[in-house]
């Protein structure tokens, strides 16, 4: 079993659930459980540019990206990039 | 009855509900917060909202409200194919099918696409003959991006369909989506390299819109002028000659029952996007747009305002209502067809478009 969290925006779009457990084997498994997964991901399933995403704190680039492996217990964090204005 | 404004701005979804005098008016809102509403709009067949809803770092989608913006849920299949090589940048306009399809609705977007929806807004196709329209490759992006913003629906028939895509052009569909012909006939195209009279494609059309009584007369605000069709967009006639400060402006309002009667606010031009001669000025024509006349009692002077492509609208009522939304966040309404003009609200984020309805 994971810990996803979301930010408040993507909360509010899942019934206001910010905190979903899961069982998933890699980040990007994970991920594509949710229920806000079209918000995430694109119409050709890439993780959109503005989604940062955080496992025990480290950036997921740094953990093998969606297809790094997640041991029971971690924690994802999403986090929208800062931008915008 | 009541009147319901619905203003899509960049920070959210507001509400103003008004009576039938239009002079008083109740704000409700943000909704939707954290989205852009590029354009919102209620389904007169079962009363539902859309919202065209845009993020930028969730992207884009299509929110459905049945209770008047209370709830919301938000359209579960909205993309381009891959093969395509394009993804969808952003949701732009949303337009209720026609009467006799009362799960249909359309969605244009941006880059150049537009959709349907066969079940309420909830899963969207995209039109395969705009995605692979013969002449996509003649079309290029302006400052909104290839956005497809106008969808215009004849009301005697189900079959005929307009679209406009800045800049693109406008296309016609006789056969309910399935083919689209240019219709840009006589429309300049300044901006591109100089040629042998007016192209094929490549327009810049600001706005379109059918007038409901005489549906085979369309009205554009384009980049290079204000333009009207009397047959079906075969051909356009220019018309900003006599009384507009500027053929160049983004809003166009039509009166509900008079086909002659048209309402636009020019701007300086495409290189000082500001409201001409330093006034909010609506301008109006009774004479098919043979002539303008000012119609701006009420509105700020001086004023270097901005009324963006979806930010003028028309009610039904008698006198018919024109509204108007400003990127300085006010609502201007004017019970009187132009003659009078109230601040029904001011201080909202920047609007981006202004729909208005009847309600129970």
């Amino acid at each position: 079993m994971v810990t996803v969290l979301l930010p408040s925006l993507l909360a509010h779009e899942s019934g206001g659930r910010n905190r979903f457990e899961l069982e998933a084997a890699t980040v990007g498994e994970a991920l594509r459980a949710l229920p806000i997964r079209n918000l995430i991901f694109d119409e050709h399933d890439d993780l959109r540019r503005l989604v940062n995403v955080y496992v025990e704190g480290v950036d997921m680039r740094d953990r093998g990206g969606l297809e790094g492996r997640l041991a029971a217990g971690e924690t994802i964090r999403i986090v929208a990039a800062v931008a915008g204005g | 009855m009541a009147v319901l404004v619905l203003a899509g701005t960049r920070k959210g979804l507001f509400l103003l509900h008004g009576d039938d005098a239009r002079t008083r008016w109740e704000l409700e809102g943000p909704l939707l917060t954290g989205w852009s509403i590029y354009h919102a709009i209620l389904d007169r067949r079962d009363g539902a909202v859309y919202a065209a809803a845009n993020n930028w770092v969730y992207g884009a989608t299509v929110q459905r409200s049945d209770d008047l913006g209370r709830t919301w849920s938000r359209s579960e299949q909205l993309g381009l194919p891959e093969e395509s090589g394009l993804k969808l940048e952003a949701a732009w306009h949303v337009e209720p099918g026609h009467e006799s399809e009362p799960e249909t609705l359309w969605l244009g977007g941006d880059p150049g696409v537009l959709f349907r929806s066969d079940d309420g807004g909830s899963a969207w196709e995209p039109v395969a003959g705009i995605l692979e329209h013969p002449t996509r490759d003649r079309w290029h992006p302006g400052a909104g991006g290839l956005c497809c913003h106008s969808i215009q629906l004849d009301p005697g028939d189900a079959n005929r369909l307009y679209v406009a895509i800045s800049a693109a052009g406008a296309f016609r569909s006789d056969d309910r989506g399935e083919t689209w012909t240019p219709v840009n006939s006589g429309v300049a195209a300044d901006f591109l390299p100089e040629q042998d009279g007016p192209p094929e494609v490549g327009q810049c059309v600001h706005k379109l819109l059918l007038h409901p009584e005489r549906p085979e007369r369309l009205w554009q605000q384009n980049h290079c002028g204000v333009y009207r069709s009397d047959d079906r967009g075969d051909s356009w006639e220019r018309l900003d000659g006599n009384g507009l400060p500027s053929g160049f402006g983004f809003g166009l309002a039509l009166h509900p029952r008079r086909p002659d009667t048209a309402f636009v606010t020019p701007e300086e031009g495409a290189e000082n996007r500001v409201t001409s001669d330093g006034r909010l000025g609506v301008y109006r024509t009774d004479d098919g747009g043979a002539s303008w006349s000012l119609a701006a009692q009420g509105l700020p002077e001086p004023a270097w305002a901005a009324v963006l492509r979806e930010g003028m609208a028309s009610d039904d009522l008698d006198p018919a209502g024109i509204y108007l939304g400003t990127q300085g966040g006010s609502i201007f309404v004017s019970p009187t067809e132009g003659a009078g003009w109230i601040e029904a609200a001011a201080n909202l984020p920047p609007v981006l478009s202004v729909e208005v309805a009847r309600t129970a």
